[in-house]
Protein backbone atom coordinates (compact mmCIF):
# COMPACT_ATOMS: atom_id res chain seq x y z
CA UNK A 1 0.00 0.00 0.00
CA UNK A 2 2.65 2.40 1.06
CA UNK A 3 5.03 3.41 -1.93
CA UNK A 4 7.95 1.25 -0.51
CA UNK A 5 7.73 -2.41 0.96
CA UNK A 6 8.01 -3.44 4.65
CA UNK A 7 6.07 -2.43 7.65
CA UNK A 8 4.32 0.70 7.58
CA UNK A 9 6.29 3.40 9.51
CA UNK A 10 4.72 4.67 12.43
CA UNK A 11 3.38 8.16 11.32
CA UNK A 12 2.06 11.09 13.70
CA UNK A 13 0.19 14.17 12.92
CA UNK A 14 1.93 17.55 12.79
CA UNK A 15 -1.35 19.15 14.45
CA UNK A 16 -0.95 20.32 18.24
CA UNK A 17 -3.79 17.84 19.32
CA UNK A 18 -3.85 17.95 22.91
CA UNK A 19 -4.53 21.52 24.28
CA UNK A 20 -3.81 20.65 27.99
CA UNK A 21 -4.60 24.54 29.22
CA UNK A 22 -8.37 23.36 29.68
CA UNK A 23 -10.75 26.08 28.70
CA UNK A 24 -9.33 29.74 28.76
CA UNK A 25 -12.89 30.15 29.20
CA UNK A 26 -14.69 27.31 30.02
CA UNK A 27 -13.76 26.52 33.54
CA UNK A 28 -14.87 30.58 34.58
CA UNK A 29 -18.48 30.13 36.07
CA UNK A 30 -18.77 33.93 35.88
CA UNK A 31 -17.00 34.86 32.59
CA UNK A 32 -19.83 35.33 30.44
CA UNK A 33 -17.85 34.21 27.19
CA UNK A 34 -18.75 33.63 23.43
CA UNK A 35 -19.10 30.46 21.80
CA UNK A 36 -16.27 29.63 18.98
CA UNK A 37 -18.62 30.04 16.06
CA UNK A 38 -20.27 32.76 17.73
CA UNK A 39 -23.23 30.98 18.64
CA UNK A 40 -25.87 32.06 21.68
CA UNK A 41 -26.20 29.19 24.26
CA UNK A 42 -29.59 28.26 23.41
CA UNK A 43 -28.98 28.68 19.55
CA UNK A 44 -28.52 25.45 17.57
CA UNK A 45 -26.44 25.37 14.32
CA UNK A 46 -28.43 25.91 11.21
CA UNK A 47 -29.08 22.79 9.72
CA UNK A 48 -29.31 21.13 6.08
CA UNK A 49 -31.04 17.77 5.00
CA UNK A 50 -31.36 16.68 1.65
CA UNK A 51 -32.98 13.27 0.89
CA UNK A 52 -32.16 10.95 -1.95
CA UNK A 53 -28.47 11.82 -1.61
CA UNK A 54 -27.45 8.04 -2.59
CA UNK A 55 -29.02 6.17 -5.61
CA UNK A 56 -28.12 2.87 -4.48
CA UNK A 57 -30.38 2.70 -1.62
CA UNK A 58 -34.18 2.93 -0.78
CA UNK A 59 -34.12 5.61 0.83
CA UNK A 60 -31.03 8.19 2.11
CA UNK A 61 -30.66 11.85 3.30
CA UNK A 62 -27.69 13.81 4.05
CA UNK A 63 -27.75 16.18 7.08
CA UNK A 64 -25.04 19.22 7.63
CA UNK A 65 -24.70 20.70 10.79
CA UNK A 66 -22.20 23.10 10.49
CA UNK A 67 -18.94 20.84 10.35
CA UNK A 68 -20.82 17.56 11.20
CA UNK A 69 -21.71 15.93 7.91
CA UNK A 70 -23.47 12.81 7.93
CA UNK A 71 -25.32 10.13 4.84
CA UNK A 72 -27.39 7.86 6.23
CA UNK A 73 -28.60 5.45 3.41
CA UNK A 74 -31.81 3.09 4.30
CA UNK A 75 -32.03 -0.60 2.35
CA UNK A 76 -34.93 -2.80 2.48
CA UNK A 77 -37.14 -4.03 3.84
CA UNK A 78 -35.68 -6.96 2.28
CA UNK A 79 -34.53 -10.76 3.19
CA UNK A 80 -32.87 -11.08 6.50
CA UNK A 81 -28.95 -11.92 5.95
CA UNK A 82 -28.27 -13.67 9.34
CA UNK A 83 -30.39 -17.21 9.53
CA UNK A 84 -32.90 -16.06 12.23
CA UNK A 85 -36.33 -17.55 13.84
CA UNK A 86 -39.54 -16.77 12.12
CA UNK A 87 -40.53 -13.15 13.31
CA UNK A 88 -43.82 -11.90 12.90
CA UNK A 89 -42.60 -7.96 12.98
CA UNK A 90 -39.97 -6.70 11.31
CA UNK A 91 -35.95 -5.96 12.24
CA UNK A 92 -34.59 -3.15 12.64
CA UNK A 93 -30.78 -3.17 11.67
CA UNK A 94 -28.63 -0.31 12.34
CA UNK A 95 -24.60 0.61 11.79
CA UNK A 96 -22.86 3.56 12.29
CA UNK A 97 -19.13 4.15 11.09
CA UNK A 98 -16.76 6.91 10.30
CA UNK A 99 -14.51 7.82 7.33
CA UNK A 100 -10.90 7.56 7.76
CA UNK A 101 -10.58 11.49 7.91
CA UNK A 102 -13.45 12.59 9.93
CA UNK A 103 -11.63 13.58 13.24
CA UNK A 104 -8.96 15.66 13.47
CA UNK A 105 -6.68 13.15 14.59
CA UNK A 106 -6.72 9.79 11.41
CA UNK A 107 -8.46 7.18 12.22
CA UNK A 108 -9.90 7.64 15.99
CA UNK A 109 -13.33 7.51 14.58
CA UNK A 110 -13.75 3.84 15.39
CA UNK A 111 -13.75 4.90 18.92
CA UNK A 112 -17.75 5.17 18.62
CA UNK A 113 -18.87 1.32 18.63
CA UNK A 114 -21.50 2.31 20.80
CA UNK A 115 -23.21 4.45 18.17
CA UNK A 116 -24.60 1.94 16.15
CA UNK A 117 -26.85 0.54 19.30
CA UNK A 118 -27.53 3.96 19.76
CA UNK A 119 -29.07 4.67 16.91
CA UNK A 120 -30.79 1.31 16.86
CA UNK A 121 -32.30 2.05 20.25
CA UNK A 122 -33.64 5.35 19.46
CA UNK A 123 -35.43 4.37 16.39
CA UNK A 124 -36.80 1.48 17.35
CA UNK A 125 -39.62 3.01 18.64
CA UNK A 126 -40.59 5.34 16.09
CA UNK A 127 -40.81 2.52 13.06
CA UNK A 128 -43.93 0.64 13.06
CA UNK A 129 -42.22 -2.91 12.88
CA UNK A 130 -45.70 -4.77 12.22
CA UNK A 131 -45.27 -3.72 8.62
CA UNK A 132 -42.38 -5.09 7.26
CA UNK A 133 -42.86 -8.87 8.64
CA UNK A 134 -40.31 -11.42 8.34
CA UNK A 135 -37.68 -8.82 6.68
CA UNK A 136 -35.08 -6.46 7.70
CA UNK A 137 -34.77 -2.62 7.28
CA UNK A 138 -30.83 -1.76 7.19
CA UNK A 139 -29.96 1.56 8.47
CA UNK A 140 -26.66 2.60 7.62
CA UNK A 141 -24.63 5.80 8.29
CA UNK A 142 -21.12 7.44 7.39
CA UNK A 143 -20.04 10.02 9.46
CA UNK A 144 -18.11 12.01 6.64
CA UNK A 145 -16.99 14.50 9.05
CA UNK A 146 -17.37 14.71 12.90
CA UNK A 147 -18.03 18.42 14.13
CA UNK A 148 -19.78 17.25 17.35
CA UNK A 149 -22.96 16.29 18.46
CA UNK A 150 -22.21 13.20 15.80
CA UNK A 151 -25.01 10.74 17.18
CA UNK A 152 -27.49 13.27 17.41
CA UNK A 153 -27.22 14.36 14.03
CA UNK A 154 -27.00 10.75 12.75
CA UNK A 155 -30.31 9.58 14.40
CA UNK A 156 -32.11 12.89 12.96
CA UNK A 157 -30.82 12.28 9.56
CA UNK A 158 -31.38 8.40 9.83
CA UNK A 159 -35.29 9.18 10.31
CA UNK A 160 -35.56 11.42 7.51
CA UNK A 161 -33.77 8.30 5.46
CA UNK A 162 -36.52 6.35 7.11
CA UNK A 163 -39.42 8.57 5.26
CA UNK A 164 -37.15 8.75 2.03
CA UNK A 165 -37.84 5.18 1.60
CA UNK A 166 -41.31 5.13 2.60
CA UNK A 167 -41.03 2.84 5.60
CA UNK A 168 -43.96 3.33 8.25
CA UNK A 169 -43.34 5.22 11.28
CA UNK A 170 -45.87 6.96 14.08
CA UNK A 171 -43.05 10.15 13.48
CA UNK A 172 -39.98 11.39 12.66
CA UNK A 173 -37.72 11.22 15.04
CA UNK A 174 -35.23 13.94 16.11
CA UNK A 175 -32.43 14.22 18.44
CA UNK A 176 -30.60 17.26 20.20
CA UNK A 177 -28.06 17.35 22.94
CA UNK A 178 -26.66 20.06 25.50
CA UNK A 179 -22.90 20.32 26.99
CA UNK A 180 -22.92 21.50 30.44
CA UNK A 181 -19.99 23.86 31.27
CA UNK A 182 -19.82 25.12 34.02
CA UNK A 183 -23.11 27.18 35.37
CA UNK A 184 -23.94 27.01 31.18
CA UNK A 185 -25.80 24.73 28.99
CA UNK A 186 -25.10 24.55 25.19
CA UNK A 187 -27.18 23.08 22.75
CA UNK A 188 -25.88 21.44 19.67
CA UNK A 189 -21.93 21.91 21.14
CA UNK A 190 -18.77 21.49 18.52
CA UNK A 191 -16.52 18.99 19.05
CA UNK A 192 -14.26 21.27 20.91
CA UNK A 193 -17.11 22.36 23.41
CA UNK A 194 -17.39 18.44 23.79
CA UNK A 195 -14.02 18.06 24.41
CA UNK A 196 -14.28 20.40 27.88
CA UNK A 197 -17.61 19.58 29.18
CA UNK A 198 -18.56 18.28 32.54
CA UNK A 199 -21.95 17.11 31.14
CA UNK A 200 -23.41 15.71 28.30
CA UNK A 201 -27.40 15.00 28.03
CA UNK A 202 -28.84 13.48 24.52
CA UNK A 203 -32.71 13.56 23.84
CA UNK A 204 -34.25 11.73 21.60
CA UNK A 205 -37.75 12.39 20.73
CA UNK A 206 -40.50 11.96 18.30
CA UNK A 207 -41.85 15.91 18.62
CA UNK A 208 -45.74 15.51 17.32
CA UNK A 209 -46.43 13.18 19.74
CA UNK A 210 -44.25 14.64 22.45
CA UNK A 211 -42.50 11.17 23.05
CA UNK A 212 -39.14 10.61 24.12
CA UNK A 213 -37.52 7.56 22.26
CA UNK A 214 -34.22 7.95 23.92
CA UNK A 215 -32.68 10.21 27.00
CA UNK A 216 -28.75 9.34 28.19
CA UNK A 217 -27.51 11.92 30.87
CA UNK A 218 -23.38 11.70 31.82
CA UNK A 219 -21.71 13.58 34.05
CA UNK A 220 -22.19 15.89 36.27
CA UNK A 221 -25.96 17.26 36.50
CA UNK A 222 -28.60 18.66 39.51
CA UNK A 223 -31.81 17.61 39.05
CA UNK A 224 -32.99 21.39 38.19
CA UNK A 225 -30.54 21.42 35.62
CA UNK A 226 -31.52 17.81 34.08
CA UNK A 227 -35.13 19.70 33.68
CA UNK A 228 -33.68 22.46 32.02
CA UNK A 229 -31.78 21.02 29.50
CA UNK A 230 -34.39 18.71 28.38
CA UNK A 231 -36.78 21.31 28.02
CA UNK A 232 -33.96 22.92 25.94
CA UNK A 233 -33.91 19.60 23.82
CA UNK A 234 -38.00 19.40 23.66
CA UNK A 235 -38.02 22.83 22.05
CA UNK A 236 -34.90 22.70 19.63
CA UNK A 237 -36.45 18.81 18.58
CA UNK A 238 -40.05 20.37 17.89
CA UNK A 239 -38.13 23.40 15.53
CA UNK A 240 -35.81 20.22 13.70
CA UNK A 241 -38.70 18.65 13.15
CA UNK A 242 -40.21 21.39 11.29
CA UNK A 243 -36.96 21.76 9.10
CA UNK A 244 -36.98 18.41 8.32
CA UNK A 245 -40.58 17.97 7.45
CA UNK A 246 -39.70 21.17 4.91
CA UNK A 247 -37.53 18.92 3.48
CA UNK A 248 -39.45 16.04 3.22
CA UNK A 249 -42.26 17.97 1.20
CA UNK A 250 -39.35 19.82 -0.88
CA UNK A 251 -39.71 22.13 -3.59
CA UNK A 252 -40.76 19.92 -6.23
CA UNK A 253 -43.45 18.21 -4.12
CA UNK A 254 -45.85 20.76 -4.61
CA UNK A 255 -46.04 20.92 -7.77
CA UNK A 256 -46.85 16.96 -7.91
CA UNK A 257 -49.43 17.39 -5.33
CA UNK B 1 -60.05 -14.36 -25.90
CA UNK B 2 -57.09 -16.74 -27.14
CA UNK B 3 -54.80 -17.21 -24.40
CA UNK B 4 -51.51 -16.06 -25.50
CA UNK B 5 -49.41 -19.27 -26.73
CA UNK B 6 -46.04 -17.43 -27.72
CA UNK B 7 -43.62 -16.24 -25.26
CA UNK B 8 -43.86 -13.38 -27.60
CA UNK B 9 -47.14 -12.66 -26.79
CA UNK B 10 -46.14 -12.62 -23.07
CA UNK B 11 -43.55 -10.32 -23.66
CA UNK B 12 -45.77 -7.97 -25.75
CA UNK B 13 -48.44 -7.68 -22.77
CA UNK B 14 -45.55 -7.59 -19.81
CA UNK B 15 -44.65 -4.63 -18.26
CA UNK B 16 -41.17 -2.82 -18.96
CA UNK B 17 -39.75 -2.71 -15.62
CA UNK B 18 -40.41 -6.35 -15.45
CA UNK B 19 -38.95 -7.44 -18.52
CA UNK B 20 -35.53 -5.28 -17.70
CA UNK B 21 -36.25 -7.61 -14.23
CA UNK B 22 -36.89 -11.20 -15.99
CA UNK B 23 -34.78 -10.46 -19.33
CA UNK B 24 -31.99 -8.00 -18.36
CA UNK B 25 -29.55 -9.71 -21.02
CA UNK B 26 -33.03 -9.30 -23.78
CA UNK B 27 -33.96 -5.70 -22.58
CA UNK B 28 -30.33 -4.23 -22.91
CA UNK B 29 -29.58 -6.74 -26.09
CA UNK B 30 -32.87 -4.86 -27.38
CA UNK B 31 -31.45 -1.21 -26.86
CA UNK B 32 -28.09 -2.18 -28.39
CA UNK B 33 -29.00 -3.35 -31.48
CA UNK B 34 -30.25 0.45 -31.94
CA UNK B 35 -26.96 1.95 -30.64
CA UNK B 36 -28.96 3.14 -27.86
CA UNK B 37 -29.01 2.40 -23.99
CA UNK B 38 -31.37 3.03 -21.50
CA UNK B 39 -30.44 5.94 -20.10
CA UNK B 40 -30.72 7.80 -23.30
CA UNK B 41 -27.15 7.54 -23.55
CA UNK B 42 -25.09 6.28 -27.01
CA UNK B 43 -22.92 3.89 -26.39
CA UNK B 44 -19.60 5.39 -26.61
CA UNK B 45 -20.62 7.99 -24.52
CA UNK B 46 -20.05 8.53 -20.32
CA UNK B 47 -22.66 10.10 -17.98
CA UNK B 48 -22.34 13.14 -16.98
CA UNK B 49 -19.20 14.39 -14.93
CA UNK B 50 -18.53 16.98 -12.19
CA UNK B 51 -16.53 17.64 -9.35
CA UNK B 52 -15.87 20.31 -6.21
CA UNK B 53 -13.16 20.38 -4.70
CA UNK B 54 -12.60 20.68 -0.35
CA UNK B 55 -15.48 19.54 0.60
CA UNK B 56 -13.85 18.09 3.97
CA UNK B 57 -12.78 20.54 6.14
CA UNK B 58 -10.91 18.15 8.54
CA UNK B 59 -8.66 17.14 5.66
CA UNK B 60 -5.79 19.04 4.14
CA UNK B 61 -7.17 18.21 0.75
CA UNK B 62 -10.40 16.60 -0.26
CA UNK B 63 -12.59 16.39 -3.40
CA UNK B 64 -15.67 15.20 -4.65
CA UNK B 65 -16.05 13.59 -8.03
CA UNK B 66 -19.83 12.30 -9.67
CA UNK B 67 -19.62 10.27 -12.44
CA UNK B 68 -23.69 9.74 -13.28
CA UNK B 69 -25.03 8.65 -10.03
CA UNK B 70 -21.42 7.01 -8.93
CA UNK B 71 -19.69 9.22 -5.76
CA UNK B 72 -16.49 9.32 -4.46
CA UNK B 73 -15.38 11.57 -1.78
CA UNK B 74 -11.30 11.25 -1.25
CA UNK B 75 -9.39 13.06 1.34
CA UNK B 76 -5.54 13.05 1.80
CA UNK B 77 -4.55 13.77 5.79
CA UNK B 78 -1.08 14.55 5.74
CA UNK B 79 1.66 13.12 8.64
CA UNK B 80 4.73 12.92 9.47
CA UNK B 81 6.78 9.95 9.42
CA UNK B 82 10.65 8.69 9.54
CA UNK B 83 12.10 7.66 6.41
CA UNK B 84 13.27 4.52 5.32
CA UNK B 85 16.99 4.54 5.39
CA UNK B 86 16.95 2.82 1.40
CA UNK B 87 15.29 6.38 1.17
CA UNK B 88 15.86 8.87 3.34
CA UNK B 89 14.78 11.79 0.81
CA UNK B 90 11.24 10.45 0.05
CA UNK B 91 7.89 10.59 1.44
CA UNK B 92 5.28 8.08 1.07
CA UNK B 93 1.90 7.83 -0.18
CA UNK B 94 -1.09 5.36 1.49
CA UNK B 95 -3.73 4.93 -0.64
CA UNK B 96 -7.30 2.77 0.55
CA UNK B 97 -10.28 2.52 -1.16
CA UNK B 98 -13.72 1.78 1.21
CA UNK B 99 -16.64 0.92 0.21
CA UNK B 100 -19.46 1.85 3.46
CA UNK B 101 -22.25 -0.35 3.78
CA UNK B 102 -24.18 3.11 2.67
CA UNK B 103 -22.60 2.82 -0.89
CA UNK B 104 -24.62 -0.33 -2.34
CA UNK B 105 -27.23 -2.42 -1.36
CA UNK B 106 -24.65 -5.60 -2.07
CA UNK B 107 -22.09 -4.51 0.65
CA UNK B 108 -22.86 -4.98 4.92
CA UNK B 109 -20.98 -4.21 7.78
CA UNK B 110 -18.05 -6.38 8.66
CA UNK B 111 -18.11 -7.35 5.19
CA UNK B 112 -16.19 -5.74 2.95
CA UNK B 113 -16.85 -5.60 -0.66
CA UNK B 114 -14.95 -7.65 -3.30
CA UNK B 115 -14.17 -4.98 -4.91
CA UNK B 116 -12.69 -2.59 -2.54
CA UNK B 117 -9.36 -4.22 -2.37
CA UNK B 118 -8.97 -4.65 -6.37
CA UNK B 119 -9.83 -0.92 -6.91
CA UNK B 120 -7.07 0.19 -3.59
CA UNK B 121 -4.49 -2.35 -5.27
CA UNK B 122 -4.83 -0.73 -8.98
CA UNK B 123 -5.40 2.88 -7.53
CA UNK B 124 -1.70 2.57 -5.98
CA UNK B 125 -0.37 0.85 -9.13
CA UNK B 126 -1.40 4.04 -11.21
CA UNK B 127 -0.72 6.85 -8.47
CA UNK B 128 2.40 5.35 -7.47
CA UNK B 129 3.52 4.36 -10.90
CA UNK B 130 7.24 5.97 -10.95
CA UNK B 131 8.66 3.22 -8.36
CA UNK B 132 8.83 0.87 -11.31
CA UNK B 133 10.20 3.27 -13.75
CA UNK B 134 13.32 4.58 -12.37
CA UNK B 135 15.18 2.88 -14.97
CA UNK B 136 14.19 5.18 -17.83
CA UNK B 137 14.94 8.79 -16.22
CA UNK B 138 15.02 10.22 -12.91
CA UNK B 139 11.32 10.25 -11.97
CA UNK B 140 7.79 9.91 -14.50
CA UNK B 141 5.29 9.17 -12.24
CA UNK B 142 2.46 11.27 -10.98
CA UNK B 143 4.19 12.42 -8.12
CA UNK B 144 7.65 12.81 -6.73
CA UNK B 145 7.82 11.18 -3.59
CA UNK B 146 11.06 13.41 -3.17
CA UNK B 147 8.98 16.44 -2.94
CA UNK B 148 7.16 14.66 0.45
CA UNK B 149 10.52 14.89 1.99
CA UNK B 150 10.90 17.39 5.13
CA UNK B 151 14.72 16.93 6.62
CA UNK B 152 16.66 14.28 4.97
CA UNK B 153 16.62 11.26 7.13
CA UNK B 154 14.83 12.93 9.72
CA UNK B 155 11.17 13.41 8.85
CA UNK B 156 9.12 13.96 5.92
CA UNK B 157 5.40 12.96 4.50
CA UNK B 158 3.20 10.18 4.51
CA UNK B 159 -0.22 11.59 2.74
CA UNK B 160 -2.79 8.80 3.75
CA UNK B 161 -5.32 8.94 0.68
CA UNK B 162 -8.58 7.30 1.01
CA UNK B 163 -11.13 7.46 -1.04
CA UNK B 164 -14.89 6.96 0.26
CA UNK B 165 -17.17 5.37 -2.30
CA UNK B 166 -21.14 7.01 -1.31
CA UNK B 167 -22.76 5.62 -3.97
CA UNK B 168 -21.90 2.72 -6.69
CA UNK B 169 -23.16 2.83 -9.84
CA UNK B 170 -20.77 1.43 -12.01
CA UNK B 171 -17.26 2.48 -13.12
CA UNK B 172 -15.85 2.74 -9.59
CA UNK B 173 -12.05 2.94 -10.97
CA UNK B 174 -12.91 5.86 -12.76
CA UNK B 175 -14.73 7.88 -10.23
CA UNK B 176 -11.69 6.80 -7.87
CA UNK B 177 -8.96 7.71 -9.79
CA UNK B 178 -10.38 11.27 -10.94
CA UNK B 179 -11.02 12.29 -7.07
CA UNK B 180 -7.22 11.19 -5.85
CA UNK B 181 -6.38 12.91 -8.68
CA UNK B 182 -8.10 15.84 -7.77
CA UNK B 183 -7.40 15.85 -4.22
CA UNK B 184 -3.83 15.97 -4.88
CA UNK B 185 -4.71 19.14 -6.84
CA UNK B 186 -6.34 20.43 -3.87
CA UNK B 187 -3.85 19.49 -1.46
CA UNK B 188 -2.28 22.18 1.14
CA UNK B 189 0.21 20.89 3.02
CA UNK B 190 0.94 22.77 6.22
CA UNK B 191 3.92 24.79 7.31
CA UNK B 192 5.54 22.98 9.34
CA UNK B 193 8.90 23.47 11.53
CA UNK B 194 10.80 21.44 14.06
CA UNK B 195 10.04 21.55 17.83
CA UNK B 196 12.69 21.27 20.87
CA UNK B 197 11.71 17.58 21.06
CA UNK B 198 13.26 16.98 17.32
CA UNK B 199 8.88 16.72 16.76
CA UNK B 200 7.49 18.26 13.45
CA UNK B 201 4.90 20.46 13.98
CA UNK B 202 2.02 22.63 12.82
CA UNK B 203 3.16 26.40 12.90
CA UNK B 204 0.42 28.81 13.53
CA UNK B 205 -0.22 31.97 11.88
CA UNK B 206 2.59 34.25 14.21
CA UNK B 207 5.30 31.30 13.31
CA UNK B 208 6.39 32.10 16.91
CA UNK B 209 9.30 33.21 16.00
CA UNK B 210 10.38 29.45 14.47
CA UNK B 211 11.89 28.83 10.55
CA UNK B 212 9.46 26.97 9.04
CA UNK B 213 11.32 23.69 7.04
CA UNK B 214 9.05 23.20 4.03
CA UNK B 215 8.78 27.28 2.84
CA UNK B 216 7.53 27.42 -0.40
CA UNK B 217 6.41 23.77 -1.00
CA UNK B 218 3.05 23.70 -0.06
CA UNK B 219 1.71 22.19 -3.50
CA UNK B 220 2.71 18.82 -5.18
CA UNK B 221 3.71 18.96 -8.88
CA UNK B 222 1.44 16.85 -10.36
CA UNK B 223 3.28 16.08 -13.72
CA UNK B 224 1.22 13.83 -15.75
CA UNK B 225 -2.08 13.17 -14.79
CA UNK B 226 -3.18 9.39 -15.03
CA UNK B 227 -7.05 9.14 -16.28
CA UNK B 228 -9.05 6.49 -16.87
CA UNK B 229 -12.12 4.90 -18.87
CA UNK B 230 -13.69 1.85 -18.27
CA UNK B 231 -15.46 0.01 -21.26
CA UNK B 232 -17.66 -2.85 -21.00
CA UNK B 233 -17.27 -5.53 -23.97
CA UNK B 234 -20.84 -7.45 -25.03
CA UNK B 235 -20.26 -9.61 -28.28
CA UNK B 236 -19.30 -6.13 -30.79
CA UNK B 237 -20.46 -3.70 -29.11
CA UNK B 238 -18.44 -1.61 -26.56
CA UNK B 239 -19.87 0.34 -23.58
CA UNK B 240 -18.42 3.04 -22.16
CA UNK B 241 -18.95 4.05 -18.23
CA UNK B 242 -21.12 2.03 -17.21
CA UNK B 243 -23.69 1.62 -14.80
CA UNK B 244 -24.05 -0.93 -12.03
CA UNK B 245 -27.30 -2.17 -13.49
CA UNK B 246 -24.68 -3.18 -16.92
CA UNK B 247 -21.83 -4.21 -15.21
CA UNK B 248 -23.83 -7.02 -13.76
CA UNK B 249 -25.82 -7.82 -16.84
CA UNK B 250 -22.80 -8.04 -18.81
CA UNK B 251 -19.55 -8.59 -16.98
CA UNK B 252 -16.66 -8.09 -19.50
CA UNK B 253 -14.81 -5.23 -18.69
CA UNK B 254 -11.84 -3.25 -19.88
CA UNK B 255 -10.25 -0.40 -17.99
CA UNK B 256 -7.68 1.57 -19.93
CA UNK B 257 -5.42 4.53 -18.00
CA UNK B 258 -3.48 6.85 -20.21
CA UNK B 259 -1.35 10.40 -18.82
CA UNK B 260 -1.67 14.02 -19.88
CA UNK B 261 0.60 12.86 -23.11
CA UNK B 262 -1.59 10.35 -23.91
CA UNK B 263 0.69 7.45 -23.07
CA UNK B 264 -0.58 4.04 -21.85
CA UNK B 265 -0.38 3.81 -18.53
CA UNK B 266 -1.87 0.56 -17.72
CA UNK B 267 -4.85 -1.17 -19.32
CA UNK B 268 -7.26 -3.92 -17.01
CA UNK B 269 -9.26 -6.58 -17.96
CA UNK B 270 -9.88 -8.64 -15.70
CA UNK B 271 -11.33 -11.91 -17.43
CA UNK B 272 -15.16 -11.99 -18.25
CA UNK B 273 -16.55 -14.06 -20.61
CA UNK B 274 -16.04 -12.36 -23.88
CA UNK B 275 -12.49 -12.62 -25.13
CA UNK B 276 -11.21 -9.01 -26.91
CA UNK B 277 -9.69 -9.16 -30.04
CA UNK B 278 -7.00 -6.52 -30.49
CA UNK B 279 -9.15 -4.06 -32.01
CA UNK B 280 -11.80 -4.04 -29.74
CA UNK B 281 -8.71 -3.02 -27.56
CA UNK B 282 -7.71 -0.10 -29.50
CA UNK B 283 -11.05 1.58 -29.72
CA UNK B 284 -11.09 1.26 -25.83
CA UNK B 285 -8.04 3.05 -25.92
CA UNK B 286 -9.41 5.56 -28.27
CA UNK B 287 -12.78 6.01 -26.75
CA UNK B 288 -10.30 6.71 -23.16
CA UNK B 289 -8.16 9.27 -24.97
CA UNK B 290 -11.42 11.69 -25.86
CA UNK B 291 -12.30 10.65 -22.36
CA UNK B 292 -9.28 11.71 -20.94
CA UNK B 293 -9.73 15.46 -22.94
CA UNK B 294 -13.19 15.91 -21.38
CA UNK B 295 -11.88 14.94 -17.79
CA UNK B 296 -8.66 17.65 -17.89
CA UNK B 297 -11.32 20.21 -18.85
CA UNK B 298 -13.38 19.48 -16.00
CA UNK B 299 -9.99 19.27 -13.41
CA UNK B 300 -8.59 22.54 -15.24
CA UNK B 301 -12.04 24.06 -14.47
CA UNK B 302 -12.43 23.04 -10.80
CA UNK B 303 -8.75 23.65 -9.86
CA UNK B 304 -9.18 27.32 -11.44
CA UNK B 305 -12.14 27.94 -9.66
CA UNK B 306 -9.82 27.44 -6.86
CA UNK B 307 -7.26 29.70 -7.66
CA UNK B 308 -9.64 32.64 -7.98
CA UNK B 309 -10.57 32.06 -4.04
Amino acid sequence: MAGKGGAAPSTYSPSPTTQKTKSRIFGNDDVDWVRSDGREFHQCRPAFFKTGAVNAAAGSAYAEFGNTKVIVSVFGPRESKKAMMYSDIGRLNCNVSYTTFATPVRGQGSDHKEFSSMLHKALEGAIILETFPKTTVDVFALVLESGGSDLPVVISCASLALADAGIMMYDLVTSVSVSGLGKNLVIDPILEEESYQDGSLMLTCMPSRYEVTQLTITGEWSTPKINEGMQICLDACSKLAVVMRACLKGPDSTLEE
Amino acid sequence: MALPDASGDVLSEMDVDAFRRLFPLRFFETHLVKSTRPDGRSLAEARETSSALGAVASADGSALVKIGSTRMLAAIKMEVMTPSKESPDEGCIAIDFHMPPICSPTVRPGRPAEAAPVVSKQLSDTILRQVKCLSCCSFCGMINLKELSLISGKAAWMAYLDIYCLDADGALFDAALLSAVAAFSHLQIPVVSMNDDGKVVVLSGDHGGKEPVNKGKRKLTLSSIPLSLTCLLHKNYILADPTAEEESVMETLVTVVLDSSGQLVSLYKPGGPVLAYTSAIQDCVALTRQRARELQTILDEVTSGMEVD
